[in-house]
């Protein structure tokens, strides 16, 4: 399994370096901007430009415009941070945990993925300041000292949460920039024109590749992989705590907070499939992301997946095994009421689907394992749906259900952040390297 | 003045004569007409032209409407420390006795007046509400001719053309209508003007009527009487499709005596059954509720009569009627039958004779003198009047303070043929809009005024404030008409007790007190008319065929429709169906199976030629093949709230043709606070615990869970019990509990809680603090009902606290769980993690969406904002008043909770737990005491004490 090339045999670390170069500096043989991009971008922009407006609009009208309700008063907004936090593990996991663990495959990924990351987090953060009743207060969750002798709540969760995505987005984004240091050094080197020449020098912060810098840089990157891998772990535990720190039927579990971080690495390995498949071959990566890489990735896929099944067996199992009525009948709610579709949707795209990928043949058959990626996305989508809304949907008190239907603002908000995600993404696609070409020639050289 | 704008058509230079005025009072228009007009010179006009058109609009102040100087205080008034009046609150002629509590002279709550015997310090909805109906923004401000505005001295023209041709014809064709009337000073006037005007009469009608009750009152003793259960003394109670404890003149008074015998822990348990067809306050209170058609009851009625009054032996009926008979025989004295207002007179005149057999009378009930004015028969007085209107025989008619056009069919049609119609109106309503002449109505907290109750205790109405939009009483309009020179109510009202309270002490203490002494009515001797033969009911309900009864009852809150314009009691859910915002026609399950309706889907109603939409709602526990439906909706000149909410029953009564129910195929929308569909649960809740006393006598503490409740030491991480003096908890004893939600319109009163429509409840975004959980359990067909007020628990381990990120809800040393709304930044967790869901969001501004003008507003509760979490406070404002009443006076503190104070059945007791002697401290240690949702491991300061029912064991369930 393991005889799959890593890189394609004839590649050089200067060819390499001329190919991703290329792609930023619109150089070489390909007639870029291509046109995809153009397309691509233009429709990023349009999703963005309708979350402008939702987010406009909901600061104007209030929080009325969505759908969230009583007793359903968490909805969308805290599906969504849910799901782009998750989405946001897999370049840590990739870049992080996979460097600690010196695996060679993880080379030709580690820059898409900490893109990703950099990208789902940054969507990730807008929603637990969008889904305050009073957002412009949003920095009351912060303890800063203050005339009014007030300080934050630290028992709970919400505070804890604040903490770990600050944390957690400040961290990405250092250790996304620090890692294109010397690629942006390589692009200031051979940029034709002053303006990017400026451009990416100003921005490879003087790095020129000195012993000395490379081996600050060397042990600065292994210290901040190291702060990485166990921050995704406490990131995604949290935001477990968040649920599970609560008293509220289908929340107050004691697995959250690993179920969580399954889930996290099933939607970080998904997204980053979701992305490179289209992109090895839009911008002729197949050298260096060659099917190894599918094939591990597809992999990760199946275990992140078996894993997240585990989880929701156990939360069946303890739903009936406990004492409380309530949960047992949130739990038939879920598993047979007016959400099943939502409940049996999760099972089959995360845990079903997933199952193909026990096969070499069928986790090379690009496609497929797309579309497994794009349904393990969606349905990781539902299962915070069905987290989320079925739970308080089906409170202790009968006196007290309800439903909840998120409203066009609410959809509005995701189909904004994907617009936000897209954008970003794709700005960093055309102006920084998309494989890093400092540690691919490290790699190169340490193959010869 | 001449208005400004002819200034700049003069040439330059002139002034015009009639501007001197204006140069007086503004030197510098001088100068500036002076000169030739510039753009910059004419804008500072128009500028001075905007600003004199604000002048103009200041009232301007008439000798007797001065401003009072906000420096100096009127009389008596000290900010931030209420007063408190007493008056009454009428509803169809019968009074219950309130005190109005005024803050900077403003009336901003209602509540019960203890002295007086028909509220003994509670309230109804009604009167709890009245706060909206006094500052309705759609009352009328001014008389009307044919929908133009006209002066009063137009209308003062008109009345006097009125008696002009009344003197020259002599025959005037003058009548009066009106609803009963309770007021001495009211029926005098109507005396008056049938005095002045020889030949004219009084027509009395409510559109929710109690002439049965009377005519069958008056059957069994010969005489108008007015025959009234005195509960106190009554151990077994069988109630035929009773109003007692739901609507009934005298109900609060009824429902205290009722539920203070209901608690098996503090004395002996009364028992009461109950049969109906459709359930009722009082058939869920019962022990044994029992189902039967109207034509059930009326049968049930005759078999009674057969056993009770002529010793029959019993053949046939329902299984369980001689079990009950012989338990309403072993309690001679203390036994009543009580019938309700829907049954046809001779039904009741049975039921008369057979309390007389069961020998309550002076024990378990008595024989009074009617309180009411002049008591007629009034359904046919209306019918009277509409025929003399269709031939013409009616030249002039005043309306007072009914709305005969909305209610009656056809009543329209006959008004158009009356040649001078006057209708005295709070609003532009229906009638008032079709007759000629529409004059403004003050509202009872406007002008003086007198009411009775149903025992006759008397009531002087002082007038709570100035009149926000001009309007008369109908005494004023009455005297006016009957030629009198003007006189004050006041000196009317005065007039009519001038015997009674005389000198001016009295007087004063009468007001003060609310109650006029010893103005109760006197028992009458007469003795019953025994009842010739066996008692044959007469068929009363509208409409029938063999598988379908259609009933048209009251709305519970809007009763006959006149309070359609009050947001609060639109959005009360109404005590069983949870809906608001409308009235869904409530069909029994099993029709609603036969027919494959769900609840909102859209029938047609056909009964003989007329026909309306609406939707269905599946009441549990209704007698098959009985439909329900609330009159009081669909009102089209109710006001900008209450304007086409629901659906306009009224054309349906009356008509004596077969009911059709026809499903349209279409689903319709009910708004519910009811967010699910109607559970039904198959086992004992934990939630509601409820037993017998059989059970209860077996073993007294089989439901509490209080003593399981104390903490274990060592799992107590937090420190639980705050260190204070005080410790402010409540006990609700779920026995007295009726349902009425009397205390969730106190709160939203007291709390300025805001209405949010009716789309946002069907957007699941109610705002109550205190709601009253309604649970089923058992069969859709035969429900056992139980009724639960839910509200903040306070709980000593709240889960709302650890999870708020900025402290916005924190715990005090006194137990309380406080919100700082300046704080909260909405994250909504501590709803989420709320389990007894009892917290409400702001999704948007909704009070600043109200219609009800701020100065209505409690000024010592802050207006929750946007985007922030409020709850039940346990009233800490009051709790604060009591703090400053206690150090000031030295005594100890009476808090007393809005929900408290306006409950009936006293089922709400609040207090200082750490006080062993505080009545909330004896109740808490009752065995009955649980808290819900203990496996929460919450510690509520809220707990309840379980449902005990005296199920009689001689009647298998």
């Amino acid at each position: 399994m393991t005889s799959l090339p890593v890189i394609a045999p004839d590649e050089t670390a200067q060819s390499l370096t001329e190919r991703i170069c290329a792609v930023a500096l619109r150089e070489g043989a390909p007639a870029w901007t291509p046109v995809w991009w153009w397309l691509a971008f233009g429709l990023s922009l349009g999703l963005l430009g309708l979350g402008v407006v939702a987010v406009m609009w909901l600061f104007y009208a209030g929080l009325g415009i969505w759908g969230i309700d009583w007793p359903v008063a968490w909805g969308l907004d805290i599906l969504n941070y849910v799901w782009w936090i998750a989405i946001a593990s897999g370049g840590t996991f990739i870049s992080a945990l996979f460097f600690l663990l010196g695996v060679e495959w993880r080379t030709a990924l580690n820059r898409l993925a900490e893109s990703l990351t950099l990208c789902a987090a940054l969507c990730a953060a807008i929603f637990p300041i969008l889904h305050l009743g009073r957002p412009w207060f949003f920095y009351w969750l912060f303890p800063y000292p203050n005339t009014m002798g007030l300080w934050a709540q630290f028992r709970s969760p919400l505070v804890w949460d604040f903490f770990a995505i600050l944390t957690y987005v400040l961290a990405s984004i250092l250790f996304w920039y620090f890692g294109l240091l010397p690629d942006l050094a390589t692009l200031r080197d051979r940029a034709r024109g002053q303006g990017r020449r400026v451009f990416y020098g100003v921005l490879a912060l003087g790095f020129r590749g000195s012993g000395r810098q490379w081996q600050h840089y060397r042990s600065v990157y292994a210290v901040m992989a190291a702060l990485m891998a166990p921050l995704v772990v406490s990131v995604h535990s949290i935001v477990g705590m968040d649920f599970a720190g609560s008293a509220a039927t289908g929340w107050h579990s004691t697995q959250f907070p690993p179920f969580f971080v399954f889930g996290a690495a099933l939607s970080g390995f998904a997204v980053v499939l979701l992305a490179l498949l289209p992109l090895r071959s839009l911008l002729g990566l197949h050298p260096y992301v060659t099917e190894r890489h599918i094939d591990v990735l597809g992999r990760l896929l199946l275990t992140s997946s078996l894993c997240v099944g585990y989880a929701y067996v156990m939360d069946a199992f303890a739903t009936f095994y406990g004492p409380d009525a309530a949960d047992r009948t949130m739990f038939m709610l879920r598993a047979f009421g007016l959400y099943a579709p939502v409940y049996w949707g999760t099972i089959v795209l995360n845990i079903v689907f997933p199952q193909l990928l026990w096969w070499q043949s069928l986790r090379l058959t690009q496609p497929l394992v797309w579309l497994i990626a794009l349904g393990v996305l969606t349905g990781m989508w539902l299962e915070r749906f069905q987290i989320i809304v079925t739970s308080l949907a089906r409170t202790q008190l009968p006196s007290a259900w309800g439903q909840y239907t998120p409203t066009i603002w609410e959809w509005s908000l995701l189909f904004g952040t994907i617009g936000l995600f897209l954008t970003a993404f794709l700005l960093i696609v055309r102006l920084m390297p998309v494989i890093a070409m400092a540690e691919m020639r490290a790699m190169l050289r340490g193959m010869r | 003045m001449p208005p400004l704008d002819r200034l700049p058509d003069d040439p330059a230079g002139h002034v015009p004569d009639d501007a001197q005025e204006w140069i007086r009072r503004f030197p510098v228009l001088e100068q500036a007409l002076s000169h030739p007009l510039d753009r910059r010179r004419t804008l500072k006009l128009l500028a001075l032209a905007l600003a004199g058109g604000g002048l103009a609009g200041c009232d301007p102040g008439t000798p007797d409407r001065g401003f009072v100087s906000a420096v100096r205080a009127a009389p008596g008034v000290i900010p931030g420390v209420p007063n408190i009046y007493a008056s009454a609150h009428v509803r169809d002629g019968y009074a219950h006795g309130i005190l109005v509590t005024h803050q900077m002279g403003r009336p901003i709550k209602v509540e019960g007046n203890p002295a007086h015997p028909a509220s003994l310090g509670a309230t109804d909805i009604f009167a709890q509400a009245a706060i909206q109906d006094f500052y309705d923004p759609d009352r009328a401000s001014g008389p009307l001719q044919d929908g133009m505005p006209a002066s009063w001295q137009e209308v003062t023209t008109a009345l006097q053309a009125l008696r002009a041709q009344g003197a020259a014809s002599g025959t005037p064709g003058l009548r009066i209508l009106t609803g009963t009337v309770g007021s001495p000073t009211l029926g005098a006037a109507i005396d008056a003007v049938l005095a002045a005007h020889p030949g004219a009469v009084w027509h009395q009608w409510d559109a929710i009527g109690r002439d049965a009750v009377r005519q069958g009152a008056a059957l069994a003793y010969g005489l108008p009487a007015m025959v009234i259960p005195d509960l106190r003394q009554v151990d077994v109670m069988l109630a035929v499709d009773s109003d007692m404890l739901d609507s009934a003149p005298g109900h609060l008074r009824h429902a205290r005596a009722f539920a203070a015998r209901r608690n098996p822990v503090r004395g002996p348990m009364n028992r009461l059954y109950a049969v109906e067809p459709t359930p009722s306050l009082t058939g869920i209170a019962a022990d044994h509720r029992f189902i039967a058609t109207p034509a059930g009851c009326d049968e049930i009625i005759g078999r009674l009569g057969a056993r009770i009054l002529r010793n029959e032996a019993p053949s046939g009926g329902p299984p369980w009627l001689e079990a009950v008979v012989a338990d309403l025989r072993a309690h001679p004295g203390r036994a009543l039958i009580h019938l309700g207002p829907d049954h046809g007179p001779e039904s009741h005149a049975a039921i008369h004779a057979m309390n007389e057999a069961l020998g309550g009378r002076g024990q378990a009930f008595g024989v009074f003198e009617p309180p009411e004015y002049g008591p007629a028969s009034t359904q046919s007085s209306l019918s009277d009047l509409m025929d003399d209107m269709e031939n013409g025989r009616v030249r002039a008619l005043l309306i007072l303070d009914v709305n005969p056009v909305y209610q009656v069919p056809r009543f329209a049609e006959a008004l158009r043929r009356v040649p001078l119609s006057v209708a005295l109106a709070d609003r532009p309503h229906e009638t008032a809009m079709a007759a000629r002449w529409h004059i403004p109505l003050a509202h009872g907290f406007e002008e003086w005024g007198d009411a009775r109750a149903d025992d006759g205790t008397a009531t002087i109405l002082q007038p709570q404030a100035m009149p926000l939009y001009g309007g008369v009483s109908a005494v004023t309009l009455l005297r006016a008409c009957a030629g009198e020179a003007v006189r004050s109510a006041r000196d009317q009202v005065r007039a009519t007790w001038r015997d009674r309270l005389g000198p001016e002490r009295d007087w004063r203490a009468a007001l003060a007190a609310g109650v006029v002494p010893a103005t109760a009515a006197a028992r009458i001797d007469a003795a019953i008319v025994p009842p010739g033969g066996p008692f044959v009911p007469v068929r009363h309900t509208s409409g029938g065929s063999a598988d379908l009864t259609l009933l048209l009852r009251p709305d519970p809150h809007l009763w006959d429709g006149r309070e359609a314009n009050n947001p609060w009691l639109q959005e009360l859910p109404r005590p069983l169906s949870k809906t608001v915002w409308g009235n869904p026609l409530l069909i029994p399950p099993d029709l609603a199976q036969a027919r494959g309706l769900r609840n909102g889907d859209t029938v047609a109603l056909m009964v003989g030629a007329r026909r309306v939409e609406l939707p269905v709602w599946v009441q549990p526990g209704q007698a098959p093949g009985c439909i329900v439906g609330f009159l009081g909706s669909g009102r089209r000149h109710a006001g900008e709230t209450g304007n086409a909410v629901g659906t306009d029953l009224y054309p349906l009564r009356d008509e004596s043709a077969l009911v059709r129910m026809v499903a349209t195929g279409r689903a319709g929308v009910v708004a519910c606070t009811e967010h699910h569909a109607t559970v039904i649960a198959d086992a004992p809740s934990d939630i509601v615990r409820h037993g017998t006393l059989a059970q209860f006598r077996r073993d007294p503490a089989f439901l509490g869970n209080a003593r399981q409740d104390e903490p274990v030491p060592a799992a107590a991480l937090y420190r639980r019990k705050p260190d204070a003096p005080v410790a402010w908890g409540m006990s609700i004893d779920l026995n007295a509990c009726i349902g009425c939600n009397a205390c969730m319109t106190a709160c939203q009163a007291e709390n300025n809680v805001p209405v949010v429509g009716r789309s946002e409840v069907l957007r699941q975004r109610e705002m109550h603090w205190l709601r009253i959980d309604r649970t089923y359990e058992g069969t859709q067909d035969a429900p056992d009902t139980f009724f639960q007020p839910m509200l903040c628990m306070h709980c000593e381990q709240a889960p709302c606290e650890t999870v708020c990120p900025v402290g916005a809800t924190m715990h005090d040393s006194e137990g309380l769980n406080v919100m700082v709304y300046n704080r909260c930044v909405g994250t909504k967790f501590c709803s989420n993690n709320c389990p007894y869901k009892v917290r409400r969001f702001n999704y948007f501004a909704f009070a600043e969406q109200e219609r009800r003008p701020p100065i209505s507003r409690n000024p010592d509760v802050s207006v929750r904002a946007r985007g922030v979490m409020e709850k039940c406070t346990f009233c800490v404002q009051r709790i604060a008043q009591a703090r400053i009443a206690a150090d000031r006076d030295g005594v100890p503190e009476q808090v007393v909770t809005a929900c408290q104070a306006a409950c009936p059945t006293q089922a709400i007791t609040f207090g200082d737990i750490n006080d062993p002697d505080a009545a909330v401290s004896h109740r808490k240690v009752s065995p009955l005491t649980y808290v819900a949702l203990p496996e929460q491991g919450t510690h509520p300061r809220v707990t309840y004490e379980g449902r005990i029912r005296n199920r009689n064991p001689a009647i298998a369930l």
